[in-house]
Parts: structure tokens; C-alpha cells; sequence
């Protein structure tokens, strides 16, 4: 048996074993008998409940008879009230100072945005391709690299260092911009958006930003289920799927959730659209729909069509890309912070025409390609979450039978430790197997990966 | 040239039917209200009474700081002609999100819809001072937002929501302003009962999980000895459970509560160590079926108060 099978199955024996028995009533984020030893320890330690020498506030050594002991309890309670009066009080009066006024000195920070910081620190190890000879480095994977998915090196590195500032603009707009530092020396504008709700039902959004594609490419990096994206994302869409243009979404007036959005992009991704010409645009449209199940349960299923010029030799070469996802959340409401189970599932495809050759008339075959991913995450204590993925890059691409193709599965289990929502540390283990040996040099390949994750500053909340 | 023109017409007619949908006018002659949890939304029904339609996002055993920001809770704020908050940042987590997908103008911050419950009453309690940070886990920094257990803040809430949907129906002003009058009249009645059977117990001393309890202890004189959490939102650790105990037991403390949206395993360990009693409460209207409206609530809490209460030593 391959080593990846028998560590899946621990892992998911493990945590079935705890949705066998979900212990609604009494969550045991901890072992409850170790709790006890040590509180009794620590009982054991404080000193006896009627010993006069305990020097606590209320048991003061000088308070000998009864008599006098309530007569100073009673003043020590109405000092106790005293000054907590006094504390609320300044507290009210102190919100109250003027002292922020910028009326003489111009510089006023009640204005600042909310800004945020949020940096994921990472270390990898990768079984294969340490050497000179299997590390590529060309400029393909570069790419790759900064996107957080595809293969990853051994050795620590800041993933991602991304700074977001929000506020509103005036009556009318709400602003974002995030900035992202990548491995440590590249920047890049992610997003510098303004959303506009003109009326009723309607929200414009114009500038950079994250297009609504499918379900995973929405995502920061910060906010991704794993530590990586799937495959199947990142090597079709890329795993960040920002362009510059003006989308325009509406909600339907349904029984649920329905929300259409229309987008018209600059058609700059170089994975997808690259148009040679400046006024071929993409366009990008968008169906995401939202039942509740039951009070416990959501089903998000949606639907991503995109279509614009690409780069390829020649005028009118076009780039379709589809996307289907489904996610299923299931989170019990009276303990929303304790439990929770998703399954999502996500089809992308691109399919690119790469014009005619000029001599010979031919149509050059289309470059195709295709994945799917599926997930489960399942949060097992307040702060502790176990998930698995399977992954698979490279449907609708023509592989030769019996030659080396680009297909790659890949396996990935993964443990979290959540303390707030502020702080999270992920321990992600993959199992890489290529279709053939390509020219890296292996079919397989091991990677354990570990994430420090941690915002400081305003958190914006998450989308659902 | 058949099938263009049949799929020219199908187009057509497809289009035409997205547009009807998208621009059905709004039929409802009543005022959508959505409270962001039951205690407000129950104050909203006794001022609204069948005058407005009124929901609640978080259900009654749900914990308030703890929503998901769900896109079908967008669409019901999406209907709404007023939205209610608690403020304070108790919902800073979910409701942006909420107001910020339901695409509607009205109910934005600023608005004629918006309302922030906070505003109306007239002391805050527990409001930190000195540097706040996340050290001290969920801390709000604008004090403690459980100001609905305190039935004068109720009273004072019925009337600012009865104002504001004079300004939104002005038609009815009176309706409104007299539903609010009859439930404060109602509500003080009540209140000098409540006070009556409470306010005999103010030297015992009370374990809760978390602060939830600080606006209905002060209306009523009662007293925390300590809660179970360390700190806002931050699980106990057995040292602190330890001095806990120890301090319970000095002072012959023997009732922990413990809202029931909160795990009571360690109130449960916490009582076995101390030979105390753990009571587990709703926090909001409908968090049990015999709390159904708001006074109905209050009543169930100060029952529950009393009987536990008087049992204790």
C-alpha cells in the first residue's frame, strides 16, 4: 500500500471516529480528564479555604471579630462602588475629548482607512527536485511560484505579506485596495476597487479586482481552504484570478439567493487573455445560487462562463473558460464556533484556439485544459480542523497514449490549529502523482508543508 | 434562417422574463423589519404588532458574536426597511457582509432604515479603559453589548424603534408611539414584581461562563464572583478554574450559569469541584419555547433566578 493511502486513512479514521460520536454537549477542545488533573493540582496548591492569612482584598489580617468584619466589608463594598462609578465615567467623558480635533493642525486620523496587515509565513519540504537538476526555475514557474500553487521549494519564505486598507469614499462609494508582497521582494496590486450600490438590489464594481469565477479563484491567499490552491484552479484560471475592468451585479428577486454578475475586463491575464489588440475585451458572467437546506446547511451551487480574445498568432483567437462549483456547508447554529462540515466541489476548464498556420491553412489544435478538485473540511473542536482534497489537473488536453503528459493528481491532507480568528498554524501534508516523468525528472513526489497565519489590524469578515 | 429567428424569439422571451422578475414592484404594504437577534426583533413585534412584518437573523440559541454571514440572510436584509443592531462591534463579524450583499440603499449607515439600539440607552457598562488590544481576547472596546437583558433598556429600544418607523410610516405614528407606551406600562408593572423577588438575593454571589449577564445583575442586584472564561471568547485554563473554585468556595458561592449557545463541560467540572449547581440559560427571546416574547423572557429568567436562588445555602 502506498504511503499517502495508509496516512489518509489514520487521519480520516480518526476524524470519522469523531463524527461518529459528535459530542454536541459538552465540546472537549481539550482532554477533559488532563484538565482535571491539573486543576486539581492547582487547587491542591492554593491555600485552604478558611485559613485567616490568606491576604486576599476581602480578608484583610487586621480582620479579626465578625462585628468589625462586616462593618469593613460593607465600607470596602461601597468603595468597590465608588470607584467603579468613577472608571465608567471617565471612560464616558474620556470618548469625549476633543483632543483628536484637527481643526488647527490639519492632520486628522479619525479618517484612516482600515487597514490590515496579514502575513503567511511557510515552510515546505518537498521530496523530489532539491537538487540543481529538478528545481525548474524558468520563468513559467516563476509565475507559479508567486501564485502559491504548482510545485513548491524546500525552505522557509514568507508566502504572502498582503496589506488591505477599506473605507468609504463618500455617500455614494466603498473602497478596497490590497497590496501583495510575494516571497519578499516583488509587489503587486491585487485589488483597488470601489463598489457602488446605485439602487435597490444592484451593486457596481469598478477597478482591480478579484472576478467572481468559480469559487476558489475568488479567494486571497490568507482565506484558501489549504495552503495551496488546487491544481485544477491555479493551472487553468491561476490561482488568483484579478483583472482590471467593471462588473455589474444584480440579485434576483427569487425565493433564495441568486445573484447574476456581468463583467466587462481589460482581458490582461496571461493565462487566458492576452489580446495583441487594446480594444478586445473579456467578458465574464457569473450565477451564484444559495438554498438553505435546513437552519444548519447551505448548498452554494454556481456557474462561470468567460470568454475574450488571447495572445495566440493572429486575430480572433478566442479563450473560453467554464467553471461549475457546488459547496455544501453544514454548521449546527447553537454551536456555530464549535462544529462545522464542508464538502465543496469545483469543475474549471480553458480552452484556447491558437489561430492558423499561414502557410498551410491549418487550424494549430486548440490548447485544452481541464481539472477538478473536491474537499472536506471538517472542524472537529472549536479550534482545531481536519480536511482532505483530491485534485486532478489535466482534462480536455490531448495526450498522446503513451507518452509522458502534464496530467497531475494530487492527494492532500491537512491539520489546523485555529486559536482565533486573528492566528491560525496549518500542517498540510501532498502526495504529487504526475502522468509520466516530463522533464522534471520524477512521477511523484512527497511535500509536507507548515503555515503560520496571522492578521493584525481590522479583520475584515470573511465571505461565506 | 428558421432557427435564427427562433432562437432570436426564444432570446427574446428569455430576456423579457429575467426583466419581469428583476422589476416586479414591491407589493408588500407592511414594514419589513429584521432584527439582528430576537430580543430585538421581539421588541420590534411589540411595537410593530400587525403593522410590520419582523425577523430576526440570529436564531434565539444562537450565539450573536458568532454568525455566519449567510447570502440568504442577505436577502431577507435585502427586503427590510429597517435593520436593528445591537452596535458595540457584538455583530462587527457578520453584519457588514450582510449589509454590504443585500444591495440595499435603505438600510445602509446613515440611512433612514438603520438603527443602531446602543444609541438609545443610557449607560453602557463595562466599558474598558486604558489600551485596549486582542490580548485580552474578544474584548469590546465600546462596553458590553448585552444591554437588552436590562427591561428599562427594553422599554427605552421599544421607543426608539417606535419613532423610527413613525418617520418610515408616518401614517400609523400614533399606532406606533401607543404600542410602545402600552408595553412600557406593561413592562414597569412587571418590573416591580421582578425587582421584588431579586433583589433579596444581593449577597450571593454568581458564577456566569461569560458577561452576558452584567445589565440584568445591575437592574436586579446581583453579583459576579467570576466567570469561566478568562477573557472574553478565551476558553479557561485549569489554573483558572482552580482559583475559581477556591474562590467559590471561601465564599460560599454555588450557582454557575451558563448560556446555553456556551459548551458547559467546564461549568460542569467547575460545579463538581465546588459541589455548585449549573444552570443553563437563554440568552435571547426564543432561546427556549416558553420564552416567547420579550416580557414572557424576562419573566422565565427571574423564575429561574429566584428558584435557584433561594435554593442555595
Amino acid at each position: 500500500m502506498k504511503p499517502y493511502l495508509i496516512l489518509f486513512f489514520i487521519i480520516f479514521s480518526l476524524s470519522f471516529g469523531g463524527v461518529a460520536s459528535p459530542q454536541v454537549k459538552g465540546n472537549p477542545d481539550v482532554d477533559m480528564d488532563e484538565f482535571e488533573r491539573l486543576m486539581d493540582q492547582q487547587m491542591k496548591q492554593s491555600k485552604p479555604s478558611n485559613s485567616p492569612e490568606k491576604t486576599n482584598r476581602n480578608n484583610r489580617p487586621f480582620r479579626v471579630n465578625g462585628k468589625t468584619s462586616n462593618k469593613m466589608d460593607k465600607v470596602e463594598q461601597r468603595l468597590d462602588k465608588l470607584e467603579n462609578l468613577n472608571r465608567q465615567r471617565a471612560t464616558t467623558f474620556g470618548t469625549r475629548s476633543n483632543a483628536l480635533s484637527t481643526t488647527a493642525t490639519g492632520i486628522n486620523r479619525l479618517f484612516n482607512p482600515a487597514i490590515s496587515f496579514n502575513t503567511l509565513g511557510l515552510a515546505t519540504y518537498r521530496s523530489k527536485g532539491n537538487g540543481p537538476e529538478g528545481g525548474e526555475h524558468d520563468d513559467e514557474h516563476e509565475d507559479q511560484h508567486v501564485h502559491g500553487f504548482g510545485e513548491h521549494e524546500t525552505g522557509f519564505r514568507i508566502q504572502e505579506l498582503e496589506l488591505n486598507a477599506q473605507a468609504y469614499i463618500d455617500n455614494y462609494l466603498r473602497g478596497s485596495i490590497t497590496l501583495a508582497m510575494h516571497d519578499v521582494e516583488d509587489i503587486e496590486m491585487e485589488e483597488a476597487f470601489v463598489d457602488f450600490v446605485p439602487f435597490l438590489n444592484l451593486n457596481i464594481r469598478a477597478g482591480k479586482y478579484f472576478v467572481p469565477f468559480g469559487k476558489h479563484a475568488q479567494l486571497h491567499t490568507h482565506q484558501f481552504p489549504f495552503i495551496d490552491a488546487p491544481q485544477a484552479v491555479g493551472g487553468v484560471v491561476g490561482a488568483e484570478f484579478n483583472e482590471v475592468g467593471i462588473g455589474i451585479n444584480p440579485i434576483i428577486p427569487l425565493p433564495w439567493f441568486s445573484e447574476i454578475s456581468f463583467n466587462i475586463l481589460n482581458g490582461d491575464n496571461e493565462t487566458l487573455f492576452d489580446s495583441q489588440h487594446d480594444d478586445d475585451f473579456a467578458y465574464l458572467i457569473h450565477s451564484k445560487n444559495l438554498w438553505d437546506l435546513n437552519e444548519n446547511t447551505t448548498l452554494e451551487l454556481g456557474g462561470s462562463y468567460a470568454f475574450g480574445e488571447n495572445g495566440s498568432s493572429g486575430a480572433n483567437n478566442h479563450t473560453d473558460v467554464v467553471g461549475a462549483n457546488m459547496t455544501i456547508i453544514y454548521r449546527p447554529l447553537n454551536r456555530t464556533r464549535f462544529r462545522s462540515l464542508i464538502w465543496q466541489a469545483e469543475y474549471l476548464g480553458a480552452f484556447k484556439e491558437t489561430g492558423i498556420e499561414k502557410e498551410t491553412g491549418d487550424h494549430n489544435p486548440d490548447e485544452n485544459i481541464g481539472g477538478v478538485y473536491t474537499f472536506l473540511q471538517y472542524q472537529f473542536l472549536q479550534r482545531w480542523w481536519i480536511q482532505g482534497r483530491y485534485d486532478f489537473l489535466g482534462l480536455h488536453n490531448d495526450d498522446v497514449p503513451g507518452e509522458a503528459g502534464e496530467d497531475t493528481h494530487q492527494w492532500s491532507a491537512l491539520l489546523a490549529f485555529a486559536n482565533s480568528e486573528f492566528q491560525s498554524l496549518r500542517l498540510q501534508y501532498n502526495y504529487l502523482d504526475y502522468d509520466g516523468f516530463g522533464d522534471r525528472g520524477f512521477d511523484h513526489e512527497h511535500q509536507l508543508l507548515l503555515q503560520l497565519n496571522f492578521t493584525m489590524g481590522a479583520h475584515p469578515a470573511h465571505l461565506y | 434562417m428558421i432557427s435564427y429567428k427562433n432562437f432570436s424569439f426564444f432570446k427574446t422571451v428569455f430576456l423579457l422574463g429575467i426583466l419581469s422578475l428583476y422589476f416586479v414592484p414591491p407589493t408588500w404594504a407592511k414594514l419589513n423589519v429584521v432584527g439582528t437577534t430576537e430580543n430585538l426583533a421581539a421588541l420590534a413585534k411589540e411595537v410593530g404588532q400587525n403593522l410590520a412584518v419582523v425577523k430576526s437573523i440570529a436564531r434565539g440559541y444562537q450565539d450573536p458574536h458568532h454568525v455566519d454571514p449567510k447570502p440568504s440572510y442577505m436577502v431577507m436584509v435585502n427586503r427590510a426597511d429597517l435593520l436593528l443592531y445591537h452596535g458595540l462591534d457584538l455583530e462587527s463579524a457578520w453584519l457588514p457582509q450582510l449589509i454590504e450583499g443585500s444591495r440595499n440603499r435603505q438600510i445602509r449607515f446613515g440611512q433612514i432604515g438603520h438603527l443602531d439600539l446602543s444609541q438609545s440607552v443610557d449607560q453602557i457598562l463595562e466599558i474598558p479603559f486604558g489600551v485596549v488590544d486582542r490580548s485580552m481576547g474578544d474584548v469590546h472596546p465600546f462596553g458590553n453589548p448585552h444591554y437588552t437583558m436590562d427591561p428599562l433598556n427594553g422599554i427605552r429600544i421599544a421607543h426608539s424603534i417606535a419613532e423610527r418607523m413613525s418617520i418610515l410610516d408616518p401614517e400609523n405614528e400614533s399606532l406606533y408611539k401607543s404600542n410602545a407606551g402600552a408595553f412600557e406600562t406593561k413592562v414597569n408593572t412587571k418590573l416591580k414584581q421582578w425587582e421584588n423577588r431579586l433583589r433579596k438575593f444581593s449577597d450571593k454571589k454568581i458564577v456566569t461562563y461569560h458577561r452576558n449577564w452584567s445589565y440584568f445583575f445591575a437592574r436586579f442586584g446581583l453579583q459576579y464572583l467570576g466567570n469561566v472564561e478568562i477573557r472574553p471568547g478565551i476558553l479557561p485554563s485549569p489554573r483558572h478554574l482552580a482559583d475559581l473554585a477556591v474562590e467559590m468556595k471561601r465564599q460560599h458561592s454555588n450557582l454557575i450559569i451558563n448560556t446555553n449557545y456556551f459548551p458547559t463541560k467546564w461549568s460542569d467540572l467547575l460545579a463538581q469541584k465546588t459541589n455548585a449547581r449549573v444552570v443553563v440559560l437563554p440568552a435571547m427571546v426564543n432561546g427556549i419555547p416558553e420564552a416567547r416574547d420579550y416580557i414572557s423572557f424576562i419573566e422565565y429568567l427571574v423564575n429561574r433566578y429566584e428558584q435557584e436562588l433561594s435554593k442555595s445555602p
